[in-house]
């Protein structure tokens, strides 16, 4: 199979744009809404989440037909189990702040919706080189929206652009101090959990207008 | 449909290249993950005891910082300085060897940081409260470890909390707000600690403990109780250690 054909460019930009598999299944809420607060936490834990769902992926697809079947979802879920603890021994030896920083978040990829539906509905059916870029495409689908969400959520809610650095993260931009002397003031609602409800929601309504995806009546 | 010992071997398999790799991860990276937690407590020591940010950003740096302005070394109940290995003691069981962490500046006592340990909700929360030379009035408190819920009882670890006990509002004689650290003896120079209240701390004329107590956190009372009761054990260990820094100036 050639690598880039336009099967394979539809499985990866599939996920990105028209079936994202957060703004269109709405799957993988949950870390969603709980890493977004600063952009350098959802930028590693996209890289997690794709290490992770790219790799279950591939290993699935490899077994896919030796797996018996009435305990193919506890495989899946000890070969994801597995993958996530690595990513987190591995964050806990080189990224020890960020490790502490998203705590129980990189654990929790574990029951993320998205990897065990990608295995389950992809990878057990597909070759290992779709599901790898399936895994691909549904993480930086993923990706791209908890990115922008908690662009959003930095700049209006700290007042900060922070980009990963291996510490405590690199402070690219923030509100000049001139401006909160003439009155300029973060929005503490946006730090909060309901905060990430709304910009998750006016996201999804931006990207289904222009995936031209319209809802069933 | 595969059979019951194909599905077992099968089983078996996965567990074992699974387990295999996770003990390898685990196995090559522990090194490293251990010198993080060590730098991690160090960290936790020297940001209570009020050191610039600046001096904390790498591993090296930390441990640098923290061999050349700190004076660690183990106290018993009476306040007699006893033999340790600092590293190995047990803060939350161990009653005879208790650490004591002390800022020196040119031979002068600076600041003094004692590990605290106790129950929240779920875990056991660790960190360390350091108080000025004058054994009263709090120079800084850290929390390190927990396994509290992120956002109710995790909240102990953030910089909201933690400031409170630095940051008590004293209204001076011109009417002017000049903040100050809470204090954890009474008039008597009894040791009382500080209490985390529920909800926001009375700071009215007639309530004159204020002065001991913090904020609250929503939604995580039973971790503040946890701290609250802890915080005064645990300084109750060191009541004539204090009392010997405070009288003499050193141990």
């Amino acid at each position: 199979m050639e690598l880039f054909n336009s099967e394979s460019k539809k499985i990866i930009s599939d996920p990105i744009n028209v079936n994202n598999p957060i703004s269109l299944q709405v799957l993988g809420i949950c870390s969603a809404l709980a890493v977004t607060i600063r952009l350098d936490q959802a930028i590693i834990m996209t890289l997690a989440v794709i290490f992770v769902l790219c790799s279950s992926n591939v290993i699935l697809s490899v077994i896919r037909n030796y797996i018996p079947t009435r305990v193919r979802i506890v495989i899946m879920l000890s070969v994801i189990a597995s993958l996530v603890s690595v990513v987190d021994e591995l964050l806990k030896a080189y990224l020890y702040d960020m490790s502490k920083q998203l705590s129980v978040f990189v654990g929790l990829i574990i029951t993320n919706c998205i990897i065990m539906g990608r295995a389950e509905a992809f990878a057990l059916k597909n070759g290992p080189s779709k599901a790898f870029l399936d895994g691909l495409g549904n993480g930086l689908g993923y990706g791209l929206i908890i990115i922008v969400v908690s662009f959003f959520r930095e700049l209006f809610g700290a007042g900060t652009i922070t980009l990963p650095d291996g510490g405590a993260g690199y402070v690219l931009w923030s509100i000049p101090e001139s401006w909160y002397a003439a009155g300029y003031e973060n929005i503490g609602l946006l730090v909060l959990s309901p905060g990430a409800f709304i910009i998750l929601g006016l996201v999804i309504w931006v990207q289904r207008e222009f995936a031209g995806v319209e809802e069933d009546a | 449909m595969h059979s019951n010992n194909y599905t077992l071997g099968f089983v078996f398999i996965v567990t074992l290249v699974l387990g295999t790799m996770l003990s390898f991860t685990k196995d090559s990276v522990k090194v490293l993950q251990d010198q993080n937690l060590k730098a991690d407590v160090q960290k936790t020591i020297l940001r209570s005891l009020n050191f610039d940010e600046s001096l904390l950003l790498t591993n090296e740096s930390i441990e640098q910082t923290f061999k050349n302005s700190i004076d660690a070394k183990c106290v018993n109940i009476e306040g007699e300085i006893v033999e340790c290995n600092i590293e190995e003691v047990d803060i939350e069981k161990n009653v005879e060897t208790l650490p004591i962490y002390i800022r020196m500046d040119n031979d002068k006592v600076q600041g003094i940081a004692l590990p605290i340990a106790g129950k929240g909700l779920w875990s056991t929360i660790f960190g360390y409260i350091a108080l000025n030379p004058d054994t009263d009035s709090v120079l800084g408190i850290q929390f390190y470890k927990h396994g509290e819920t992120p956002g109710l009882g995790g909240e102990v670890e953030k910089k909201w909390f933690t400031d409170n006990f630095i940051n008590h509002p004293m209204k001076k004689s011109n009417g002017q707000i000049e903040f100050v650290p809470k204090k954890i003896r009474d008039e008597n120079g009894k040791i009382i600690s500080i209490t985390v209240i529920k909800g926001g701390v009375d700071y009215s004329d007639s309530n004159k403990s204020a002065i001991h107590q913090v904020d609250g956190i929503s939604g995580a009372t039973v971790t503040a109780d946890g701290v609250t009761d802890f915080l005064l054990e645990d300084l109750l260990r060191y009541e004539k250690t204090l009392d010997k820094i405070r009288d003499y100036g050193t141990i």
